[in-house]
């Protein structure tokens, strides 16, 4: 079987069957793979051995954690990337919390540098700033809303 | 001695005052907010008590409903642990109405000493040297008069304040307003006191703090030192008994300790608490302030003296007399404790918060774990993000660290993102091992370091594991059976050719 995977933003591909696996170009390789549980796997590779941890999104081997995304050829999609406009800048929540503060309003004119939104997640609380100087489009956040990490809150144009 | 005590705290610090409850024969009552009904203390406790909603303002911190549990179980006492209620006067004053016993010390001493304004005029009366600062609460004008008499950088810091909250390193006047409304509405949300005060801010200092213990019949001694120099957001991350500086300059430990225990007698102090000092490069003390309750990293001292802190705590607030006297205590080896976060090192050390969906915790020999965690277990977004505390003990400091990166190698948590990998780098680093410390450690240590290439091949079979488990989910055979191979039923779908 063939996948192809990004694997820390670069393109992979991966072909597995039959105990044995080919990374691109690369040489046909043997591996004894056990998972004693659920998205925990063992892997033996010439003769070392490989703890690896499958989370959302990523994969962890030996406490190295690697952002991995598969897709099968046969399922490929291909996705429209980005759909952002030119010049935009999203202000994104870098962890999952609630908003306690929005020092902004949609249409205001704001400078790099200063304080949008508030986010507070386990009492600490992380004032996002305005990346660059601009206008405040599509206000996402609204104060106390919970939000997951990611999630754009506010776009500056 | 009681017979039953409320533990009026969450987390990994109920969990550890329970142990020490069960191993005195004494029963545990635990509370809990709508956020904290399958946490482990709930589970772990005789009997618990539903106190309010997930916001801790609407339960933790609610005094009456406090007071109530621990009367409708009968407890004798209240184990305030740290954070929350532990350094509340009010509370300690409550519990002394309510006929309950406080496990700690005096609602006055909590007054004198648990106000970091207050804190410093006691220190000065003491004769203990203490940094350029405000020795009251001011508005941000004040402090911004402060800073252009005294120069940047200057820190702002929460007059309730501890554990780092509401407190801001400035460097330069156009962040200083920001900064103080921030802190300000961080110390408010934290502590129901949102006054800022600012000191003079001690270029690269070593953070030593003191614990002492003192009974209520004024018998007071110190129990030495912890360096806790390591830190992240003005919050300790690593600490460590003895301290390095102290292993060469052992002169430090009698006069620091001395300077402690007359502090703390200024205050009219019982039971266990801390003094902290910095020490700066030539080797000069300052109080920073004293906490008058359990320390986060009270286990090292434990481990290093063989001590219970906590059963001395309890067995003092019950009227008895310390057990020993300053020269009976012995400190031995080396204890070196992590504090495993649910935050991300790589994105600044923000918290994340989520469902732990593998847990592997280490043992083997020299290790101690308190933890508050279980793997299924939802760490809630409404608290603070510590959720164990790894500890470990060996002869010497060289041998404790090796210990401790090796028992963080063992300790596996996702689902979330926690800072396990981070200690792995700071215990293996050349300057760590040497003992150069200093509160601005960790900035300066990403600065100068790369983060470590993985072992050989890691890549290589991180992209197999994903592909396999890909595989495995499209097939709709996860979870899997321990022992049936993703891998080979892989192979007979489709052979590699």
């Amino acid at each position: 079987m063939k996948l192809d995977l990004t694997i820390d933003g670069r393109e992979e591909r991966i072909e597995i069957g039959n105990g044995r696996f080919r990374i691109g170009d690369g040489p046909e390789r043997e591996a004894s793979v056990e998972t004693p549980q659920p998205g925990i796997y063992s892997v033996l590779l010439d003769g070392r051995s490989y703890q690896a941890r499958v989370d959302e999104g990523a994969v962890a081997v030996n406490g190295f954690r690697f952002e991995i995304e598969v897709r099968d050829r046969r399922r490929w999609n291909r996705q429209s990337r980005g759909g952002a406009h030119a010049g935009a800048q999203d202000i994104k929540a870098p962890m999952p919390g609630k908003v306690v503060r929005v020092l902004v309003a949609a249409g205001d004119a704001v400078e790099a540098g200063q304080g949008i939104v508030v986010v507070e997640a386990m009492k600490m609380q992380n004032e996002l700033k305005a990346p660059r100087a601009g206008t405040v489009m599509g206000l996402a956040a609204k104060a106390g809303a919970t939000v997951t990490a990611g999630e754009v809150l506010a776009t500056i144009m | 001695m009681f017979r039953k005590v409320l533990i009026a705290n969450r987390g990994e610090i109920a969990v550890r005052v329970m142990r020490t409850l069960r191993e005195m024969g004494i029963a545990s009552v635990a509370v809990y907010s709508d956020a904290d009904r399958a946490s482990l203390h709930v589970r772990m406790a005789d009997e618990a008590e539903h106190v309010g909603p997930a916001a801790s303002s609407e339960s933790y911190l609610r005094i009456d409903r406090i007071l109530d549990a621990a009367r409708k179980h009968g407890a004798e006492a209240i184990h305030p642990g740290y954070g929350f209620l532990s350094e509340n006067a009010d509370f300690a004053a409550a519990c002394e109405s309510a006929g309950l016993i406080f496990i700690g010390p005096s609602a006055a001493s909590i007054r004198s000493m648990g106000s970091k304004t207050a804190a410093r005029r006691v220190a000065v009366a003491a004769g203990a040297p203490v940094a350029p600062g405000t020795d009251r609460g001011v508005a941000f004008e004040e402090a911004r008069e402060f800073a252009r008499t005294h120069g940047y950088p200057v820190l702002l810091k929460a007059v309730a304040g501890g554990g780092g909250k509401g407190m801001r390193r400035v460097d330069r006047e156009a962040d200083l307003e920001s900064a103080h409304r921030n802190a300000s509405s961080e110390a408010a949300g934290a502590f129901g006191n949102p006054e800022m005060y600012v000191e003079k801010l001690i270029e690269r200092p070593r953070h030593v703090e003191i614990q002492i213990l003192g009974d209520r019949h004024g018998n007071m001694i110190h129990l030495g030192e912890r360096e806790c120099s390591i830190q992240r957001r003005h919050q300790k991350v690593i600490e460590e008994c003895p301290s390095p500086l102290m292993a060469l300059h052992p002169e430090m430990r009698a006069s620091m300790g001395e300077a402690a225990v007359k502090a703390a007698r200024a205050a009219g102090y019982y039971n266990a608490g801390t003094v902290e000092f910095l020490v700066d490069a030539d080797r000069r003390f300052y109080f920073l302030e004293m906490n008058t309750r359990l320390q986060v990293e009270h286990p090292v001292t434990e481990l290093a003296t063989g001590l219970d802190l906590v059963k001395l705590q309890i067995e003092i607030a019950a009227g008895a007399k310390l057990p020993f006297t300053q020269d009976e205590v012995a400190w031995r080896g080396w204890a070196i404790e992590c504090r495993i976060y649910a935050e991300d090192p790589s994105n600044n050390f923000l918290p994340f918060p989520g469902k732990i969906t593998r847990l592997a915790e280490p043992s083997g020999p020299g290790v101690r774990l308190d933890s508050g965690v279980y793997e299924g277990w939802t760490v809630p977004m409404d608290y603070d993000p510590l959720l164990a505390k790894l500890a470990v003990w060996a002869p010497t400091r060289e041998h404790a660290a090796a210990r401790a990166a090796r028992a963080l190698g063992e300790y596996d948590v996702g689902g979330i993102r926690v800072n396990i990998g981070f200690f792995r780098r700071i215990l293996e680093d050349p300057e760590f091992r040497a003992g150069r410390l200093h509160t601005g450690f960790i900035e300066e240590f990403f600065a100068r370091t790369q983060a470590p290439e993985p072992p050989e091949d890691a890549e290589t079979v991180a992209a197999l594991v994903a592909a396999l488990h890909a595989t495995a989910r499209n097939n709709g055979v996860e979870p899997r059976p321990a022992g049936v191979s993703a891998w080979l039923t892989t192979g007979r779908n489709e052979l590699l050719r």
